[in-house]
């Protein structure tokens, strides 16, 4: 039986490889319950592929991952139960309006029709989706497909939320909501997973971090340890050995 | 700030071409490129095929042209908007006119094997132009370039115009039937042609095929000189015409916001019903055929075909067909829908992330397309049954109606969950509204095998029938039922359990395995068997086999173009079963052989 002393997540040994290209290599990540956790790292270092296999939308080559205590792919429907996820890029049901998808897959849950309604009203409002009542999916902006996707995600109230790059494309005014909603939600004993590229968002919000380069993870623990005494941003770019361009080349965009 | 010089026309063209052939590189890979070589190897034995009209039956070259020109005209339509690997959108930033855009499109366009395929067949007019000396050669094969550059253009001004306005259900619903009734018309238009003044080739008929862009070129050959200057020089003027509108249309189109073909809408919304499981998807998934061009143009096809084919018939006073317009407008529809995960793209990980949606969705999916297609091809079947007065039909259509839908409903979820086609998903589409984004060969296999599935579910309630009519009744609602539930069993069973690997498909393509062998890695003669099968197996086993079977059970006398017929009464039962046994024996060629292959190498790797 899974109790709160069990991590909200902890992978072990996760392994990926498409084709040649081994995207994510032997990941142990553990998420105390609780916590609010940023996954950094650089372009194609194997976030997204990390998320997806631990919450069962990636099939792993190897290892494996669980939700407190539950096995992501031995227990996968109740692992499913716990956890609200927002994938990067995935579709929806994208010829429904907002509130359409939100009544879909609250009645697809098994919600009774009256929670589903206040539900999905709080939700529209909060984050400003209301006034396009009439706008299907498929023509809302990237933004706004983020925030539809958040709001499926929080819309069962679970207890553990796995967002990949949750601000992107989002403006700052719906950032600072989407900032707020996610703290209250840590505040009340639920757990958040971000990725995310902006250090110093992760550094606002976050309690604990874990930086993956190269699909391995190089740092992780809480937020005061991995940064040490400089900022996150000069820990990661240490971390990840790299070093900031920009400086040479480019003579014909300054002659 | 250095001065920006646009390339000239001529380099510009230049590098569209490169573009095309590096693009047309880097997807030659697996099934893609087993696609390319064996579409290729069987466009050119049509195109030599074509030379060979030119030189034995020179008679029949203008409308074999016909032919090829309605190629370029449907093929776009049908698989969905063409091949459009440089999309207009990519250079919209680009400091030219659109003329300039247009003119080098076109010679990316160009760069590919389809027009090069028809240059070959295009080069039976030189071969016709030596009967009428080395002039007649040298026009042919002025009109050769001619006629391609104008089959060519009107393909693409055909999508463009797709593209631009295609915007609402009217409009889908009217390409729809045009594609419908053109498909028709494709395979039963002989009638028309026999009722229209038998099947001697009458003289408006020449003309006809003379005044389709396709023959000019024909008609220069024939004509004296200045006839001929006249219609090259008439020919290239329409060039330019198609070519201003295509670059009108082009322009218009890049500045268009509308994406992923949806219709206009007023008003909110009718609220969703406060239901759960199947029901609940089935509302998600109704409002998808509602809001959705390309679903509303697919089953425009379907039912279009289905009342046009019978209708052609009765032009020659044959009225069998009429009391199964219902019946073949379901086969029709469930082959159009085969590919619905395909199509709705990644939103599949939703019902993976929502614990047991797996059963309400396939569930949902099935009643939706049985309430869209089945009040529609019931009332079609009771109205032609009772307007065609064949009162014999009445057992059939009862009972392959049951069967049918039930046979359609299952079939449709099976093969969406077992030989799903990846396509683009729906909010990346460009700016043509039918277009999918999906291997269009894929789907056109898929959309073939539904058309020889659908009716198998059906042959246990035919047998009945030929029994005892009244229990043919019985064995389709019973066979129809069986069917919807235990394929959609096993479809959600499926998606539970492979429903991650069908979602990374879409969203990754085919895992890159290098040892997964594809049918590209079939030996070339199995490679072309496979294609050739696959493409021309419906010829003994229906319009050969099993149609003049059951006009023979009918007592039908027409013995049109089915070879059995025309056989003497001792050959004739033969030559049918003979005609079955081969379609069959090629389809199940062209299906095990690839499953063979891949048995045996996973046999191989297996550990």
């Amino acid at each position: 039986m899974p109790t709160h002393q069990e991590p909200a997540l902890r992978t072990t040994g996760l392994r990926k490889a498409f084709g040649e290209h081994v995207a994510v290599d032997d990941i142990d990540l553990t998420v105390p319950a609780g916590s609010f956790y940023g996954l950094v790292g650089p372009n194609g270092a194997g976030k997204t592929t990390t998320l997806a296999m631990a919450v069962g939308l990636l099939r792993p080559d190897a290892g494996s991952a669980e939700i407190f205590g539950v096995d992501v792919w031995r227990d996968t429907v109740r692992a499913k139960g716990l956890i609200g996820v927002l994938p990067d890029g995935n579709a929806m049901p994208e010829r429904l309006t907002g509130r359409e998808v939100l009544t879909y897959l609250g009645l697809l849950r098994g919600l009774q029709p009256d929670v589903v309604a206040e539900r999905t009203e709080e939700l529209l409002q909060i984050l400003e989706l209301d006034s396009a009542e009439r706008t299907l999916v498929i023509e809302y902006s990237t933004g706004m497909r983020k925030k539809i996707g958040l709001a499926v995600a929080l819309l069962h109230a679970p207890r553990l939320l796995v967002l990949d790059e949750p601000f992107e494309a989002v403006d700052p005014v719906s950032a600072a909501t989407i900032r707020t909603i996610l703290r209250r939600f840590a505040a009340n004993g639920g757990s958040v997973i971000i990725s995310s590229h902006v250090m110093a968002l992760v550094e606002q919000l976050c309690d604990h971090v874990g930086v993956i380069s190269d699909g391995r993870v190089v740092a992780a623990g809480p937020l005061a340890d991995v940064r040490g005494s400089g900022t996150l941003e000069d820990a990661f770019i240490d971390l990840v050995g790299a070093r900031a361009g920009g400086t040479e080349g480019l003579a014909w965009l300054t002659s | 700030m250095a001065h920006l010089v646009t390339p000239g026309p001529a380099a510009l063209a230049q590098h569209m071409v490169r573009m095309r052939l590096a693009l047309m590189r880097n997807s030659l890979r697996g099934d893609n490129a087993s696609n390319l070589y064996t579409g290729v190897s069987l466009g050119l034995i049509l195109a030599f095929g074509t030379i060979a009209v030119a030189v034995l039956w020179p008679a029949y070259l203008p409308i074999t042209l016909a032919v090829w020109l309605s190629g370029w005209i449907f093929g776009p339509i049908f698989i969905g908007g063409g091949n459009e690997a440089l999309r207009p959108e990519y250079f919209s930033m680009l400091p030219a006119t659109p003329g300039r855009i247009a003119m080098a499109l076109l010679a990316g366009a160009f760069a590919g094997p389809a027009p090069v395929v028809n240059l070959v067949a295009l080069l039976s007019l030189p071969v016709y132009g030596w009967r009428f000396g080395p002039a007649g050669v040298l026009i042919g094969l002025v009109a050769a370039v001619a006629t391609l550059v104008t089959m060519v253009m009107v393909s693409r001004v055909i999508v463009a115009l797709i593209g631009l306005f295609v915007r609402s259900r009217a409009t889908a619903a009217a390409v729809g039937i045009l594609t419908g009734t053109a498909i028709g018309l494709c395979s039963n238009g002989w009638a028309l042609l026999v009722a229209l003044g038998g099947s001697d080739t009458a003289v408006w008929s020449e003309v006809l095929v003379r005044a389709l862009p396709s023959g000019w070129g024909v008609a220069a050959v024939e004509a004296s000189w200045p006839l001929a200057l006249a219609i090259l020089a008439g020919n290239a003027g329409v060039i330019a015409l198609l070519l201003a509108a295509w670059s009108a249309l082009l322009s218009r189109r890049v500045v268009s916001a509308a994406r992923g073909g949806v219709p206009p809408r007023r008003g909110t919304p009718r609220p969703f019903p406060a239901t759960s499981g199947a029901r609940v998807a089935a509302a998600k998934e109704l409002r998808a055929w509602w809001r959705d061009l390309v679903r509303i143009q697919l089953l425009a096809t379907a039912f279009a075909y289905a009342v046009v084919t019978p209708l052609l018939l009765v032009t020659i006073d044959v009225w069998v067909m009429f009391p199964f317009a219902g019946l073949i407008a379901i086969v029709m529809a469930a082959a159009s829908s085969a590919n619905l995960y395909g199509a709705d793209g990644t939103a599949l990980w939703l019902t993976l992330m929502t614990p047991g949606a797996e059963r309400a969705d396939v569930r949902g999916r099935q009643l939706a397309w049985f309430l869209i297609v089945g009040p529609a091809a019931v009332a079609l079947s009771l109205a032609g049954t009772f307007v065609s007065g064949e009162t014999w039909a009445w057992p059939w259509v009862l009972g392959l109606l049951p069967a049918l839908l039930g046979g359609g409903a299952g079939v449709i979820v099976l093969l969406a969950v077992t030989s799903l086609v990846p396509g683009t998903d729906p909010h990346k589409r460009g700016g043509n509204p039918l277009s999918t984004g999906a291997d269009e060969t894929a789907e056109t296999s898929l959309a073939w095998l539904v058309l020889v599935a659908v009716p198998a579910t059906a042959l246990p309630t035919a047998g009945a029938i030929l029994l005892d009519p009244w229990a043919g009744i019985a064995t389709g609602v019973l066979t129809g039922v069986l069917c919807a539930w235990g394929f959609g069993r096993i479809a959600y069973r499926r998606l539970e359990s492979h429903g991650i690997e069908l979602l990374n498909l879409m969203k990754h393509g085919p895992a890159p395995k290098a040892d997964k062998p594809t049918t590209a890695d079939l030996p070339i003669q199995h490679r072309i068997g496979v294609t050739v099968c696959y493409t021309i197996a419906w010829l003994p086993l229906f319009p050969q086999g099993l149609v003049p079977m059951v006009m023979k059970i009918i007592g039908i006398q027409d013995r049109s173009w089915f070879l059995a017929l025309h056989l003497p009464p001792i050959w004739q039962w033969p030559t049918i079963i003979f005609m079955i046994a081969l379609g069959l024996l090629m389809y199940g060629y062209a299906v095990l052989i690839p499953m063979r292959l891949s048995s045996s190498s996973s046999a191989a790797t297996t550990r």
